[in-house]
């Protein structure tokens, strides 16, 4: 059980973002994904939920090959993409968004547990909330479709460090549910420190793969593998 | 007389405003300026004509074919923008709907003939006359209570249901509402469905008391353009209130014969004065 990128290769424009990754994100653990600007980490995801297409390899969601699959068809096979940005709809309410994933009340209330200050704007229109509240609601709606797996990427992009270290401790708690979490941060120490294992990536090429812990601990090692 | 004259404007006023607020939705909704939102109506308004006059069948079962002829249409020009367009430009899906409008009138003309026919009538009569004199037709309270109707039921449906949450969702970012699993397809291709068939039965309802030839119909998507902007392509109260006023004042010209060549020009007037009126801030800004 797992979700596995076999020797991938992603290619778009000019030539390959990403060249020959081959990564596995195990259920209830976090993988985070860091690496510099440009090195292809958003495009990694968008070629597991099916935003772009793969030029080789393959993908495979708990044994299955969802490769070749739809966008939709991902999601309904468990796999949730966060994308880079505050992607709320703005003209829907904080209940309405909530209520595009959320089957049932149950996933509506288990939304609502990861952020409580959540509850008081459920009639508010997201498009007047904060950056940070914004971004709670993003990660509910994504909770709240009960996903196998979630992509989350660069979720702190344009929010102050106080406000993204609210979302970490619940990333750690959705992970803690069973949820296979897949984390590519520009704040790599916060991320690193929740994660159990970690991919550098640097022009396309996975330049560490391991132990979180061992990059955490070793600046000198992360730096190197950031210099490929 | 003047009196009358509007009165007489607000039958294709509220035919403009039916129009203006299906391009409204369909712009909002699925990204697309649909030239092609009359000319589905015309064309199963003569499918309605064919089976009524060469089948003999009855008129609600023409009407109701015309209709959903319209609408099938309609969707499979939305399926076809949705397949192949999904991600393109408004600009590059608004042409295609050029494409199916020039399709459609050609195709009216092989199939249906080059001589014009007039529609089975379903509504006709005067309904009352005004303390002025001005009389009210059937059609005309239809047309307009279909028109209130209508843009009141877009809204409330999109607000309160869940389908029209979807929608909405779709409308704001289409790439996220796919990763969520929506069906972006389906939702579109639903609005272009329920679209055709709010232009077809528009179609039918107004045909008998229009001209009624390919061209003269299908161009009503003008008119109901300039009622669309007047809400901005965005909002739904305004292109009715836009298209009640645009057959108003042609209602009103159509009174002074020395006018009457302004009266078609009037849609135009309106679009010209949008376009100024929303260029007023560009101006401003480069003269600074």
């Amino acid at each position: 059980m797992s979700l596995k990128l076999n020797d991938v290769t992603v290619s778009r424009g000019v030539g390959p973002v990403i060249s020959n990754v081959t990564l596995e994100v195990t259920p209830g653990e976090v993988t985070t994904l860091v690496g510099p600007n440009g090195a292809g980490k958003t495009s990694l995801l968008e070629s597991l939920s099916g935003v772009i297409g793969i030029s080789s390899g393959s993908i495979e969601l708990d044994g299955v090959d969802i490769s070749k699959m739809s966008r939709r068809r991902r999601s309904h096979a468990g796999l949730a993409h966060v994308q880079q940005g505050r992607m709320i709809f703005p003209s829907l309410t904080v209940k309405e968004n909530l209520q595009l994933t959320a089957r049932t009340k149950a996933d509506m209330d288990g939304a609502l547990a990861l952020f409580p200050e959540l509850e008081k704007r459920l009639d508010s229109a997201t498009v007047l909330l904060s950056g940070g509240e914004q971004q709670m609601v993003v990660l509910a709606r994504a909770f709240a479709s009960k996903p196998k797996y979630i992509l989350l990427d660069e979720m702190s992009l344009g929010l102050a460090p106080v406000v993204f270290l609210r979302l970490i401790p619940v990333i750690e708690q959705i992970a803690k549910t069973g949820v296979g979490v897949l984390l590519v941060e520009q704040f790599a120490h916060l991320a690193l420190k929740i994660a159990s294992d970690a991919l550098v990536i640097t022009s396309g090429h996975v330049s560490y793969h391991g132990a979180a812990d061992a990059l955490l601990t070793n600046p000198e090692l992360l730096k190197k593998a950031y210099l490929g | 007389m003047w009196l009358n004259n509007v009165v007489a404007g607000l039958t294709p006023g509220a035919t403009y405003a039916i129009v203006g607020v299906l391009l409204t939705l369909m712009s909002q909704l699925t990204r697309v300026v649909n030239f092609a939102q009359v000319a589905v109506g015309m064309f199963g308004g003569y499918i309605s004509l064919t089976l009524v006059t060469k089948m003999h069948l009855p008129i609600f079962v023409g009407v109701i074919v015309g209709v959903l002829v319209a609408a099938i249409l309609s969707a499979l020009l939305g399926w076809i923008i949705a397949t192949w367009l999904s991600e393109a430009s408004t600009s590059a899906r608004s042409a295609v709907t050029v494409a199916g409008l020039l399709f459609l009138i050609s195709l009216a003309f092989i199939l249906f003939g080059y001589r014009n026919q007039p529609f089975p009538t379903i509504v006709a009569g005067p309904l009352f006359t005004l303390p002025g004199g001005a009389v009210v037709s059937k059609v005309t309270v239809v047309v307009i209570v279909l028109a209130i109707v209508i843009t009141v039921g877009s809204w409330a449906f999109l607000k309160f249901t869940a389908f029209g949450v979807k929608l909405r969702a779709v409308s704001d970012r289409q790439m996220a509402a796919e990763l969520l699993g929506l069906n972006v397809k389906m939702l579109n291709v639903s609005v272009w469905f329920v679209t055709g068939a709010i232009a077809g039965i528009t179609v039918a309802l107004v045909g008998p008391s229009a001209s009624n030839d390919y061209v003269t119909l299908s161009s009503i998507v003008i008119p109901g353009a300039a009622a669309a902007l007047v809400g901005a392509f965005k909002r739904m109260d305004l292109a009715l209130i836009g298209g009640l006023a645009i057959g108003a004042i042609q209602g009103l010209f159509a009174g002074f014969p020395n006018l009457l060549i302004v009266r078609d020009w009037v849609p135009i007037i309106f679009i010209i004065l949008f376009l100024l009126w929303n260029q007023r801030k560009e101006v401003w800004d480069v003269a600074r």
